[in-house]
């Protein structure tokens, strides 16, 4: 699998601020990477330097081959980029603003396919400030989409929309993986980098504490599968057997955590077979577990740290 | 250049399609100018109200001369004159009337006709007199004694006449309020007619004249004044109140990074914006002399030369603009600004009313300001149709255009740092 972006040791400094500190990643062809973290973690700053929007303080940054820093034009005519907060002209309707990004590029893609694709024809005449949240970002996905690039940067794309919202955006984001795109996005949303991503880097306080695809980044720092089981000596007995790693919880549940799946289900296996009756429930872990243990906290729904 | 121009248009069409963009760009302007030329407009041109009372009378109907000098007066077209009574007594009449505002009287006295004639023979006995005087001096040499007894017998002969004549007082006497901020307008005029009079009485020849010719065809009034001066004020406001939040707004909302990390060039957003600016002139002044040529039948001269100026103009208001907005990341504070450089230069460069009714120091800091070549500039293109007068606005606003275009590169931030 080929390299679309390339990170060594990159850092980036405001004045005494740090925001992106030695951060080194990797991102591959048509793949979907999340870089996933609280607010003022350093997503934008690492993703705007990607962009060429941002010079780097030190470090290396290459996108689809060439250098940030001396080949900005090659990059910029090669990607597309939907900033975080995403604003188009408010005025313009979306076949125009659509048409802008197209102008500016020198380009002339078919229009209609594209809007279509992204559920958008219906919507073209209607101004770009009278649109719902989920569709604004829609078109901004679609104004990425014009130069027909390799690699596209979402800047937190479903940040502050409805859940309904959320799901559209999603479906496109796996739409663009379908077309053979490279998706970059940034999020403080777990459950977008389980649903959506590959691979993901979790990063905070400008550096990358773990990166790696996104099953493995759970397998490895998720905690383990629990099995909880409400049951008398003889489940009690079986689950001391099965693994070091028990506990009892208050009602007489007792919780045994297991490194993967598969011992976790033997272990349900083993329980079902016992002539004790009991309820065994399985906990798979997430993302929300794998932050929790990596960083010892919890990013709630507007992206703080807590 | 097609960047440039896709972003002109967009531009354009976002700013056509905003109501409150549209209202404070043209509404607003068009408001004030009708509003302004009617209530200025009403005076063509400013005649001053003058009483004159007449005590010289023959018979029971004033002088010849008197009357002469009354209608000399009036064709002046300066003074809206009010004869009042002889029999009057004006001091007790001003003191009865406090509405008898500002008032300006000339008094014509008793003998004014007899006296002024008298006199004007003497003068003329002087003249000769003095010419005979001269002739003595220069030629006796080469007269003989009956020619030189003559002369003698002539020149007392003409002395004695001179003082049999009774040459009294023959002077008007003019009462004017200290106040008046007219009287020195009002006295120059009636010392010129003075001069005319004492110049046609003694017969001279004028050896010195002033040719007048006036400027423009027709009489000037108060739109004209105002026309050219809101078109430059208000493509001065659209530059620095607009651009400014325009530019600010379209960097907070994310617009600006949105273009940057397109192949988009820096130079190819500011020509955009330029552009943008220019054109809005344009439909301004368009707009604006329409208005004024339905409304107050102002017909101006529109050439190359007055579309270069509007165009160098809006370059220059909109760098600043573009300045003011790169600098300040909060809009309400990049408007603020935009209003506080704006409006105290829209009040002082004489946009709004002659700048010669502006404090001496505040003329000076008016001829600091740009906007004042521009409104001079543009009135003497459009009104007085001479473009070669407005070759200093020209040069001084080419000069701010070139600094500020710089100023708009050098600030306008393409990248982050
Ligand atoms: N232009 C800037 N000037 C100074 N500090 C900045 C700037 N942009 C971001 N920062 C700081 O850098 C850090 C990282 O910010 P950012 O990259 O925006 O994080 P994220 O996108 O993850 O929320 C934050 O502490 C932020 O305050
Ligand atoms: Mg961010």
């Amino acid at each position: 699998m080929s390299e679309t972006v390339v990170v060594k040791e990159l850092t980036k400094h405001y004045g005494n601020i740090i925001a992106v500190d030695k951060v080194t990643f990797h991102v591959y062809e048509g793949e979907i990477f999340s870089l996933v973290g609280p607010n003022g973690a350093g997503k934008t700053t690492t993703v705007e330097i990607l962009e060429c929007l941002r010079r780097p303080t030190s470090g290396l940054a290459m996108v689809l081959g060439f250098d940030v820093v001396k080949e900005e034009e090659k990059i910029k005519r090669r990607i597309g980029v939907m900033p975080q907060d995403f604003n188009a002209f408010e005025r313009l309707t979306v076949l125009e603003n659509v048409e802008l990004i197209a102008r500016i590029y020198g380009v002339k893609p078919n229009l209609q396919s594209l809007l279509e694709e992204l559920g958008l024809w219906h919507v073209r005449k209607r101004r770009f400030m009278e649109l719902s949240g989920g569709m604004k970002r829609r078109v901004g996905i679609c104004m990425a989409l014009v130069n027909d690039p390799e690699l596209l940067f979402l800047d937190e794309p479903t940040t502050g929309l409805d859940p309904q919202g959320r799901k559209e955006c999603w479906d496109v984001i796996r739409k663009l993986k379908k077309m053979g795109k490279t998706v970059f996005l940034t999020t403080h949303y777990m459950e977008e980098v389980e649903k959506l991503s590959d691979r993901a880097a979790i990063i905070v306080n400008g550096k990358i504490k773990a990166i790696d695809k996104v099953d493995e980044l759970i397998n490895t720092h998720g905690g383990g599968v629990k099995v909880c089981v409400k049951g008398g000596s003889e489940v009690e007995r079986l689950m001391r057997n099965l693994t070091r790693n028990f506990r009892h919880e208050e009602e007489g549940r007792i919780v045994g955590v297991f490194s993967n799946k598969q011992e976790a289900l033997k272990a349900v296996l083993q329980l079902y077979n016992l002539n004790e009756e009991c309820r065994v429930e399985v906990i798979e872990p997430n993302m929300n577990d794998v932050f929790l243990r990596l960083v010892g906290g919890r990013i709630d729904e507007r992206g703080e740290l807590v | 250049m097609n960047q440039i121009l896709a972003i002109f248009s967009a531009l354009l069409k976002n700013w056509v399609r905003s109501k409150s963009g549209v209202f404070f760009s043209f509404l607003f302007p068009v408001m004030l100018l009708l509003i302004f030329g009617t209530v200025f407009g009403g005076t063509e041109s400013v005649r001053y109200r003058l009483y004159v009372q007449n005590f010289d009378f023959e018979n029971g109907e004033p002088t010849d001369l008197s009357r002469a000098f009354i209608n000399a007066l009036n064709s002046t077209g300066a003074f809206e004159i009010t004869e009042l009574s002889p029999t009057l007594n004006v001091t007790a009449y001003v003191e009865e009337n406090p509405s008898f505002s500002s008032y300006r009287i000339l008094i014509i006295p008793k003998d004014f006709q007899r006296s002024t004639i008298n006199r004007s023979i003497a003068a003329k006995i002087s003249v000769a007199t003095g010419l005979l005087g001269y002739v003595a001096e220069r030629y006796s040499k080469d007269m003989n004694e009956t020619m030189i007894n003559e002369l003698k017998t002539g020149w007392i002969a003409l002395n004695q006449w001179k003082s049999s004549l009774e040459t009294g007082k023959n002077n008007l006497l003019l009462l004017i309020d200290e106040g008046d901020t007219a009287a020195p307008v009002i006295k120059g005029i009636i010392y010129s007619v003075v001069n005319a009079f004492n110049n046609r009485l003694i017969g001279t020849e004028e050896v010195v004249s002033v040719e007048s010719k006036s400027i423009v065809e027709r009489k000037l009034k108060a739109a004209d004044y105002y026309l050219p001066g809101y078109i430059a004020a208000f493509i001065m406001t659209n530059g620095v109140i607009g651009a400014t939040s325009t530019i600010s707004e379209y960097r907070r909302n994310g617009i600006v990074k949105r273009l940057a990390a397109t192949p988009l060039s820096k130079a190819s957003w500011i020509m955009g914006n330029i552009l943008q600016q220019a054109v809005l002139a344009f439909m301004l002044t368009a707009i604006m002399i329409g208005l004024g040529w339905i409304v107050f039948h102002v017909r101006v001269h529109l050439d190359v030369c007055a579309l270069l100026l509007i165009f160098t103009g809006a370059v220059a208001f909109s760098c600043v603009g573009m300045v003011l907005g790169g600098i300040i990341r909060d809009v309400e504070a990049a408007s603020g600004a935009g209003n506080a450089i704006a409006f105290p230069m829209m009040f002082l460069s004489g946009a709004f009313w002659p700048i010669e009714m502006m404090p001496a120091y505040l003329q000076a800091i008016a001829k600091l300001l740009p906007l004042y070549y521009f409104h001079e500039g543009l009135r003497d293109i459009m009104i007085h149709k001479s473009p070669g007068s407005a070759a200093q606005a020209f040069l001084v606003l080419a000069v701010f255009a070139i600094v500020f275009l710089f100023l708009a590169i050098k600030i306008t931030k393409w990248k982050e740092l």
